[in-house]
């Protein structure tokens, strides 16, 4: 995990959303704990409340649940939960794309060139690394 | 009078770890820092902001005793600083932006001495900084760099156990590298009791990172003072395309800081609201408006230039 001490994107919610993208992709399962909030904060070198703030909002979405004196705990449904969630940081992403394209008055049908270019270009540069 | 006494304590120990009511110095007959009013709370930490001249040294200065306060008070774990000095230096660790120190002593010497003055001085604690920043207790201080200085620095701050950390600049002029050391050092203290910590920086970056609350100083006076999640999500850059041949009308209250360059109305905006960009365009001649999140460090730059009034 890494954050970006200079994006716009307050740090307690990039940690929210690395947290959730590796429980999606089942770097943290259900039942596994998440590391602890002190070793998070020096690892990431925030602050450990901030730490704690993206602990709190991923057990509000459910992803995770505390067990007093123990640690964050990834839930039955928290892989799945991880999942969805991601995707929707996804279409975010592409909402922002596609307002961009629109005020440029670019088409709908280039606006699909572009995405299907980008798609190839990154599964072409996957393959022969 | 026992349960007063056991009142006292207990606003001691739940209160704010730093007051400042009123806080102010002159120099001749320019305020340095006027007014100034604010707290952090335990266990947080306060990220102190604002461009050179702001007024954070002179603060932070006053809070340690090295200035005289003009007029107001300022409070370290209840303890009015004009009096109990003694008393809070063993409770507090200070960086200060200048490392003056006994350049002939080889660090061991240094942390022998810096050691006799505390009572609550924590070998482990300092052994293991010194492990972490890979200092070599027999090097002699004038030989470090400057990086290495600064480490030796935090390492005298904080061997005993402060429960508040002030640091006046710590990271200016040191190294990316360095600089990750150092607040990893800051970090691990932080974690390790719930130590609350109030830093002066220009890099914002490490404020963002480190800090709960930013409070911004300008000509020494506060402009901006909250949780940076709260800062970041409240503030917005519109940018607003105007019709041909025309300048906008109304401007929002809440503006920070504004340009009109041909068609394009940049402004910068904090709390932005729905009824803000309603009312935005229902008064102005635009075509469109476009709204984004701005990072810190632009925001701090909007809020400066807005100040002086320069675009």
């Amino acid at each position: 995990m890494k954050i970006d001490p200079n994006n716009h994107v307050p740090i307690f919610l990039q940690i929210v959303e690395q947290i959730a993208a590796s429980i999606a992709a089942g770097v943290f399962r259900p039942g596994e704990s998440l590391p602890a909030q002190r070793s998070l904060a020096v690892s990431l070198g925030v602050n450990p409340n901030t730490v704690q703030k993206a602990l709190d909002e991923l057990e509000r979405r459910g992803l995770v649940v505390s067990r007093r004196g123990v640690g964050m705990f990834v839930t039955d449904r928290g892989n799945e939960s991880a999942l969805t969630q991601t995707e929707e940081v996804v279409a975010e992403a592409f909402r922002r794309g596609l307002i961009a394209a629109r005020e440029s008055n670019l088409t709908g049908a280039r606006m699909m060139k572009i995405f299907e270019n980008v798609l190839l270009e990154m599964y072409e540069s996957r393959e022969t690394p | 009078m026992s349960t007063i006494k056991g009142e006292t304590i207990a606003t001691e120990a739940n209160g704010p770890a730093i007051e400042l009511e009123g806080l102010t110095k002159h120099y001749g007959g320019t305020a340095a820092v006027e007014n100034l009013t604010l707290a952090v709370p335990r266990g947080t930490t306060l990220g102190l902001i604002g461009p050179n001249g702001a007024g954070k040294s002179t603060t932070i200065k006053m809070l340690m005793g090295m200035l005289t306060i003009d007029a107001g008070r300022a409070r370290i774990l209840g303890l009015d600083v004009s009096e109990n000095m003694p008393a809070i230096k063993q409770r507090i660790g200070y960086v200060p932006e200048l490392h003056q120190t006994y350049r002939w002593m080889r660090i061991s010497e240094l942390i022998g001495f810096t050691r006799s003055f505390y009572k609550t001085w924590n070998d482990d604690v300092c052994d293991s900084l010194l492990d972490l920043f890979g200092l070599d207790r027999r090097k002699k201080v004038k030989q470090l760099s400057k990086g290495m200085l600064t480490k030796v620095s935090l390492l005298l701050a904080v061997s005993h156990e402060p429960e508040v950390l002030i640091l006046d600049e710590p990271m200016s002029g040191l190294d990316p590298l360095v600089r990750e050391e150092f607040l990893d050092g800051v970090l691990r203290v932080v974690c390790e009791r719930q130590c609350t910590v109030l830093f002066s920086s220009h890099a914002l970056g490490d404020v963002q990172r480190m800090a709960d609350n930013v409070a911004m100083l300008y000509d020494g006076k506060l402009l901006v003072h909250c949780p940076v999640d709260e800062l970041l999500s409240s503030a917005k850059r519109v940018r607003a395309v105007l019709r041909d041949g025309v300048l906008p009308r109304w401007q929002p209250p809440e503006t920070i800081w504004q340009q009109v360059q041909r068609r394009e109305w940049l402004l910068t905006v904090n709390p932005c609201s729905p009824a803000l960009l309603d009312q935005l365009q229902a008064e102005n001649p635009v075509e469109h408006v476009e709204v984004n999140s701005v990072g810190l460090e632009d925001l701090f730059k909007d809020y400066v230039k807005g100040r002086r009034g320069t675009p």
